[in-house]
């Protein structure tokens, strides 16, 4: 059983989030969340049509996802002849306690644990030669925040183990207000630095370190529309391939940037509330991604609320991606000669996803709440807006719920 | 790789400055404190339910190239 923890979807630390916040908090605030997720694969088969394509590349595909490796289940469908199949990928077991505590009105603690435990299969290359792996993460972080009358900051500090993955951050966050406290600026600034040690021979310990900063403000519009705009800026340096997958060589150098709108209305007619966001990332790897979010949170009585939810993302391909070279591809792409950098993985091409949900929330009193929430999401290469389009990939799947309950004292 | 370094440092700044003139110039007139009852509401923050969106930005942050832009200090792993 390899430890490929590098292929993981295990649970990162949170990142401080920016949001008004200059008054401590009344109550002792103790949270628990579980999340159960799973990926699975799906190559359509013969395609009928590819049309809407205007890049020559489109290649008509006959889906065969090479399963090199027990444990994986794949099934094969003949619907109309044409062998769809499907594979499980990785599933996730993730549960969480955190705890926000006031100290005097003027401090508050925070902490948060997250335990989760991977198993499942990941690729190799591409969407083929899925190879199983399991793991498990153990993450704790910290974080103190000092009011003042119209301002607050926060220091965070964050340990995260993975069998193969280390990482240790810090961060500091802090907000000002108008007097009015209709406007607040907000900063923070974060580092991290990953020590890395890949359970394969011959490749020996590696390390990346990230220093990123952010600055953002957020208004309030009316006494029913408030907005947020953040710019963020992250330099890592260290070890970005992933050592598990085939002709996997990146740059050792990654610049990000993002810019981030956010717009929250309340309707007064119907009592519900719309979330909406945008986000523009730019990197240098050469892929720049747009995401837009949208989210209805609707109360019905008893104290239930609806919310309902869409995302929308694409991106184009990294510069050194590459492409899948046959319709059903029994070996990596050779990389070209004299190209530096490459990678094969899924996640560095162009492609479009789409997320729907729906989330339940309950609450049985003021100081108790119950949540349920359940989101599907679909990634394809014929979804991407920009880039170019590798049509050998499969569709990549994922279904995940999660369970919350919140309490205050 | 070089020029698109300088692409990314010079895009955010324009960036930065075209929506800090649009939220300047957004002459909305002032909202006072006895107004805010319904900002108040929780779904009207930005940090409605943390836990959900720590889950939520990791699995998309481990699945797709782009992270980042809503705060700051998200530890590593493995995942990515």
């Amino acid at each position: 059983m390899m430890g490929t923890a590098l292929l993981t979807a295990a649970m990162a630390l949170p990142a401080v989030d920016f949001a008004l916040a200059e008054s401590a908090p009344e109550k002792t605030k103790v949270s628990f969340k579980y999340l159960n997720y799973s990926e699975s694969q799906y190559t359509p088969g013969i395609h009928s049509s590819t049309s809407g394509g205007s890049d020559d590349n489109e290649t008509h595909h006959h889906a065969v996802i090479v399963d090199l490796v027990s444990g994986a289940s794949t099934t094969t469908t003949s619907g109309s002849g044409t062998g769809a199949v499907s594979s499980d990928r990785i599933k996730v077991n993730a549960y969480t306690v955190s705890a926000l505590v006031p100290i005097e009105g003027k401090w508050s603690v925070g902490l948060n644990y997250t335990y989760d435990s991977v198993s499942g299969a990941s690729p190799q290359y591409h969407t083929s030669a899925l190879t199983t792996m399991r793991d498990q993460r153990n993450a704790g972080d910290i974080s103190v925040t000092r009011y003042f009358s119209r301002s607050s900051l926060t220091f965070g500090g964050s340990y995260s183990t993975e069998s193969d993955y280390l990482s240790r951050g810090a961060s500091l966050m802090g907000s000002f207000s108008s007097e009015d406290r209709n406007t607040t600026w907000s900063f923070g600034a974060s580092l991290s630095d990953d020590s890395i040690t890949p359970q394969l021979a011959g490749i020996g310990n590696k390390s990346k370190s990230i220093v990123a900063g952010l600055v953002g403000v957020t208004k309030v519009l009316t006494k029913n529309d408030i907005a947020q705009f953040n710019i963020g800026y992250s330099h890592g340096t260290g070890y970005y391939s992933d050592p598990y997958k085939a002709n996997d060589n990146r740059p050792d150098r990654r610049n990000s940037a993002t810019a981030l709108a956010r717009w929250n209305h309340h309707f007064e007619d119907s009592d519900g509330t719309a979330r909406l966001g945008y986000r523009f990332y730019s990197d240098t790897f050469g892929i720049k991604a747009h995401t837009l979010d949208a989210e209805y949170i609707q109360p019905v009585g008893s104290g239930f609320d609806l919310a309902p939810l869409l995302r929308l993302y694409t991106q184009n391909e990294a510069e050194f991606y590459i492409a899948t070279n046959s319709p059903a591809e029994t070996s990596p792409t050779p990389v070209p000669a004299g190209q530096a950098y490459s990678s094969e993985d899924q996640r560095l091409s162009a492609f479009g996803a789409l997320t729907v949900g729906l989330k339940i929330t309950k609450k049985v009193s003021e100081d108790l709440l119950f949540d349920v929430k359940y989101e599907s999401y679909h990634q394809r290469s014929d979804w991407a807006l920009s880039g170019k389009k590798d049509t050998g990939l499969a569709q990549f799947n994922v279904q995940s719920i999660q369970v919350g309950m919140t309490c205050l004292f | 790789m070089k020029r698109t370094t300088i692409r990314l440092l010079f895009g955010a700044p324009v960036f930065l400055l075209t929506a800090a003139s649009i939220f300047g110039c957004s002459a909305a007139t002032t909202v006072q404190p006895w107004e805010k009852q319904n900002l108040a509401r929780p779904e009207m923050t930005f940090d409605y339910d943390p836990l959900d969106t720590r889950y939520t930005e990791h699995i998309y942050s481990s699945k797709e190239a782009a992270s980042g832009g809503a705060g700051v200090g998200g530890g590593g792993c493995g995942c990515n």
